[in-house]
């Protein structure tokens, strides 16, 4: 019995030393950007084109990481395959996140073409709670207990802007503070986890020596 | 004739390609995963290039490991996974090796 926790434990161990490089905090830190951004172009270019013109930027934001993941973090730290298990779990989250995507396109439709009478704190509420159980999910499926903060905050994020604008008359209902502040902290604490790792593991040397 | 022989060594169904704890090591990390290469094997277990080239050597030769060579770009990049052999042959030490401190006495 102690065996076979013991080689689960290792296997999740594994796993998180495949993940845990920095990338995915950075990534959901640049992302968050997307809430702060547009806002500033929106008077010239209105609500719909000030989001359009960043699309490039979120590629950009999805795919640099990655290719940097690909060329400077696999070399030093490897590469590995997940077993079956690992493959199903993964799955299943995939599945799961596309739903919530879904979801939180379809309540941003809403508010956007104003299709419903949702208006006030309904968006933020709705918004908060795809946002708590999404990250919160992704958590538990990767074992990564930091998302469980992650989706606190982001959830909060909203209804804290909502807060600010109607007691303090913060801009934008709040959202340039909220998540520009959140959007630095992630940033940060992804380049801190990358840069420790790459101090932890230097350039190898190459595998032809072998 | 005397009923006392040579004590029967407790170790001999141990299978001793496995038994040594770098190729254990080796053998449990390859067992949880699809597969992995040198540069994650070797950050996982500490051992140097030279030992680790070793052992798996030891192990590919015993036929429980398969070390597929390929590229990644224009560099060699090989990925060691556990063959169906080896998967079986970890599964029986495990078993032996649980009953053998099973049967210990308290």
């Amino acid at each position: 019995m102690t065996e076979k926790v013991s080689l689960k434990d290792l296997e999740r161990g594994l796993f998180r030393d495949s993940i845990q490089d920095g990338i995915l905090d950075i990534q959901i830190g640049l992302m968050l950007l997307m809430f702060v951004l547009p806002i500033y172009l929106s008077p010239k270019l209105g609500d719909f084109w000030s989001s359009v013109v960043f699309l490039p930027l979120w590629f950009l934001v999805i795919l640099v990481p990655r290719a940097y993941r690909k060329k400077v973090i696999r070399p030093r730290v490897g590469t590995m395959k997940y077993g079956n298990y690992r493959k199903k779990k993964m799955m299943r989250l995939n599945i799961i996140m596309l739903v919530f995507n879904l979801l939180a396109l379809i309540l941003g439709l809403f508010s956007f073409f104003n299709f419903s009478a949702l208006s006030g704190w309904a968006p933020a509420a709705g918004f908060s709670m795809i946002m708590l159980i999404g990250f919160s999910t992704a958590g538990y499926m990767l074992d990564m207990p930091r998302l469980y903060l992650y989706a606190i905050l982001i959830a909060a994020a909203p209804v804290i802007g909502e807060y600010l604008y109607r007691n303090f008359g913060a801009s934008h209902h709040g959202f340039p503070i909220t998540f520009g502040s959140l959007s630095a902290a992630l940033v940060i604490t992804g380049l801190i986890i990358l840069i420790r790792l790459l101090d932890k593991y230097p350039p190898q040397e190459k595998e032809e020596l072998i | 004739m005397s009923k006392t022989g040579p004590t029967e060594n407790p170790l001999a169904d141990i299978d001793q390609i496995i038994h040594a704890p770098a190729r254990l090591r080796i053998l449990m990390l390859l067992y949880v995963v699809e597969s992995l290469d040198y540069v994650f094997l070797k950050n996982q277990t500490g051992l140097s290039w030279g030992n680790l080239a070793t052992h798996l050597g030891k192990l590919e030769e015993a036929g429980y490991v398969q070390i597929n060579k390929g590229y990644q770009g224009k560099k060699p990049h090989s990925m060691i996974q556990l063959t169906a052999l080896g998967r079986s042959a970890f599964q029986e030490y495990k078993k032996t090796f649980q009953q053998l401190l099973d049967d210990l006495p308290e």
